[in-house]
């Protein structure tokens, strides 16, 4: 019986190769040591996909993992983890999305899905309660993921169902393929999709109707309300519950940090077209919510007239605004919209697309490449019809949109001719809506990332516009000014390894980034270590918890080495350390990496040498396992 | 005591009904919960659908053995499930499908208001349930 309330207690692993769904008790140590979601995914993925093992080889696993306070009253805890190693960097990597499939998994009573094997034929897995088998998918193959949920929904006359499908970009491989969870929230980066696509896998579907258990009731409670009710009082609540991450548009310009055609600059002399205002005069129908939010930053849009009426979607966030239009040099806020829906559709990732043919528009530019090459398409800045063209194109990977779909890394190496230098990604993955010179820890926090250029593992949101009070709040007096300052590197490796350390316990028990604990900072170590102990009855000192958020970070790092990242490894497109910003607040700037790196090192207890986890820092965190194989 | 709903108001967010189960069951459980977001598709627009309290409550009258009764303090109309036979008579009564009936327990369940502190309208972020007393 496993001991901890909070969890389901079991988890699915699913076998397609043999066609099998079997029941596996979840280990309370496992519990212990690394919560759940992401932590739970990052010890499978550790022990059980080695190097040897081709992200898209069926011997691969992809991983959905809920936490402990995922689908309980505790503030915006509607977030699920997908695990896998990704594709489009060849490292570990991982996804995240809110809505509501994470609940309701919960709710029919598992706390995590493992998939591994390759379904002879497509097939989608049916969870309905205990009842869960796999059906066949041969009929919704090639279907866009909203036409797949609609399908689904109305084979089992039930509109409640949750899925999680991909579209036609997953089942062809495009390398940054997201999968799309109810309400269209997109677990996007990493190519969580393609790895779903590569093993036949076109959807899970999940309707749960039972119970999730807490262990002390009324301390829960108490803590539930008395987080909702902080949240509710925080003074950038009203403002991200308004606008949701369209409203940063507007702050970020004039900081010259809104990356503007390829990251060539930081501002975008057409930014009013594009921000929150102007989306929510052209489009807004109503104001959404993920399960158990109160901020509720999703809206629903709609085009009402123009070349693309009719187009409905919700969750139109900060980076499709940036990826799709500033950065393709583009104020069509009408086409960002038909992009973003094209994108959720197809089951891409909105910001590595974007950036992909951000990259490709500056390389015409450059004149690197021609029209042979782009098979007749010239890649002008702002035009829009070749941007929609261009994303169904990679979607479908047919003539040039094949080889974007390979990720701009890959590209780049392709088209060579310093196509590279160009490229703006870091180990493979394309760097989202956050230009590290205006934002100094943002720039580090891309370099050190588990997943590659990645905003959302440290997500250092204390300097961005600059929070002194919670600045103060988390890391006293002494940390100010310059904690707060976007363009001081003083404290800012402590600011990225807190927030890896934090984020990773965040996505561990599946609450959200955007929520309460980085966008609002707001809740904190000691409000999730309090919710988890008495959701589950775990002892959870806070320092227990850090060293958890420690472990698993630390252990991502390891496999990360033992796919051979080094040092060497941890660094950023020359454009971000040798070219200053032209824009903004940040003219003049570059990304002082090298000595933030070396404190970072220094604060991790990694070896300076070769950026790996010493064997002593290992040991403390009980990772002995990974001292032998990192031959410590 | 009553709840006022504002249904334009509503985002979907269920934690109405996540607090209401709680309260009720002891368990996040929104199958249980006795305010219900009803709802065309997933983008909405929704609707938190409650008991509306009426004063002249159709399932209290309909119910056989007079098991819903009126609790005075809160002017709250409250089943007493030892003697509800779960027969569904309420459930046929009601106008408003506020009334359930439990399928694993055979009981009838509604909104009580919380006995006087209605979790719903203090837990709704938006104001869509109000009380109004």
């Amino acid at each position: 019986m496993f001991p901890y309330r909070g969890y389901a207690g079991k988890w699915l692993y699913v076998d397609l190769t043999a066609g099998k769904v079997e029941v596996r008790e979840y280990d309370p140590e496992l519990a212990q040591g690394y919560l759940g979601g992401n932590g739970f995914g990052t010890r499978l993925l550790w022990e059980h996909v080695g190097p040897e093992v081709d992200a898209l080889a069926p011997e691969s696993l992809l991983i959905f993992a809920t936490g402990p306070l995922c689908g309980t009253l505790v503030p915006n805890a509607g977030r699920v983890e997908v695990i896998a190693k990704s594709p489009l960097t060849g490292i570990y990597g991982d996804a995240n999305a809110g809505g509501f499939f994470g609940p309701e998994l919960k709710f029919a009573g598992w706390d995590a899905i493992v998939v591994r094997g390759r379904s002879p034929s497509p097939v989608y897995l049916a969870v309905q309660d205990d009842r869960v088998e796999l059906r066949d998918a041969g009929v919704l193959w090639g279907h866009t993921t909203s036409e797949t949920e609609a399908a689904i929904r109305r084979a089992w006359d039930d509109p409640q169902v949750k899925t999680a499908t991909i579209g036609p970009a997953g089942e062809n491989g495009v390398r940054f393929a997201s999968i799309q969870m109810t309400p269209q929230r997109s677990a996007g980066r990493c190519g969580m999709g393609t790895v779903m696509g590569s093993k036949g896998l076109k959807a899970v579907a999940v309707r749960g109707r039972g119970p999730i258990y807490v262990a002390d009731l009324a301390r829960f409670h108490e803590l539930a309300v008395e987080l909702h009710l902080r949240l509710r009082a925080n003074p950038v609540f009203p403002a991200v519950s308004a606008y949701g991450t369209p409203g940063i548009v507007s702050l970020m310009d004039p900081l010259g940090r809104f990356p503007t055609k390829n990251f060539q600059m930081g501002s975008f002399p057409e930014v009013d077209k594009i921000n929150a205002e102007a989306l929510q005069n052209r489009a807004l129908v109503r104001h959404l919510s993920c399960f158990g939010c109160p901020i509720g930053c999703d809206k629903l849009y709609s085009l009402p007239d123009g070349p693309y009426a009719g187009t409905s979607l919700r969750s139109v966030e900060y980076e499709t605004l940036n990826a799709m239009g500033a950065n393709v040099w583009s104020a069509d806020l009408d086409a960002i919209l038909a992009a973003n829906r094209l994108c959720d559709d197809m089951g891409l990732d909105t910001i590595s697309a974007g950036r992909a043919i951000g990259f490709a528009m500056e390389l015409w530019e450059k004149e690197i490449l021609n029209l042979d090459e782009t098979g007749g398409l010239a890649l002008r800045w702002g035009d829009v019809d070749v941007l929609l063209r261009l994303l169904g194109m990679i979607a479908r990977r047919e003539g040039f949109g094949n080889l974007l779909a390979e990720g701009m890394r890959q590209a780049a190496q392709v088209i060579g001719r310093g196509a590279e230098q160009y490229a703006m990604h870091v180990k493979g993955m394309e760097i989202a809506a956050q230009d590290g010179r205006a934002q100094k820890s943002m720039g580090l926090a891309h370099a050190t990332s588990n997943r590659g250029a990645d905003h959302l593992k440290a997500f250092p949101v204390i300097d961005e516009t600059g929070y002194p009070d919670e600045a103060r709040r988390r890391y006293g007096e002494e940390c100010l000014p310059e904690m707060a300052q976007p363009l001081a590197i003083k404290h800012k490796p402590f600011l990225v390894k807190d927030g890896e350390d934090f984020g990773a316990v965040v996505d561990s028990v599946g609450v959200c980034k955007s929520g309460g604990t980085f966008v609002l900072a707001e809740i904190y170590w000691p409000d999730i270590a309090a919710a988890v102990e008495a959701a589950t009855g775990m002892d959870m000192p806070v320092k227990r918890l850090k060293r958890i958020g420690e472990r698993i970070y630390n252990l991502q790092r390891c496999y990360n080495a033992v796919h051979g990242i080094t040092r060497a490894d941890d660094r950023l497109p020359r454009r971000f350390t040798e070219e200053p910003s032209p824009s903004g607040n940040a003219a003049g700037q570059i990304v002082e990496l090298e000595p933030m790196l070396e404190e970072y090192y220094q604060l991790r207890e990694w070896d300076p040498e070769t950026g790996w986890p010493t064997a002593e820092k290992l040991r403390q965190l009980g990772l002995e396992d990974a001292i032998e194989r990192l031959d410590l | 005591m009553y709840l006022e709903i504002q249904a334009q108001k509503c985002t979907g967010c269920r934690i109405c009904e996540n607090f209401c189960s709680f309260h009720h069951e002891g368990v996040i459980w929104p199958q249980r919960s006795r305010v219900t977001i009803l709802a065309q598709g997933d983008n909405g627009p929704f609707v938190p659908n409650v008991c509306r309290q009426c004063e002249d409550a159709p399932c209290a009258l309909a119910c056989p053995v007079g098991a819903i009764t009126l609790h005075e303090p809160t002017e709250a109309w409250v089943v007493d499930v030892e003697e509800c036979v779960g027969c569904g008579a309420c459930v046929e009564a009601c106008p408003f499908d506020a009334i359930f009936l439990d399928g694993e327990r055979g009981g009838s369940l509604k909104c009580d208001l919380c006995r006087g502190e209605p979790e719903c309208a203090a837990m709704c972020p938006t104001g869509a349930i109000r009380e109004v007393v």
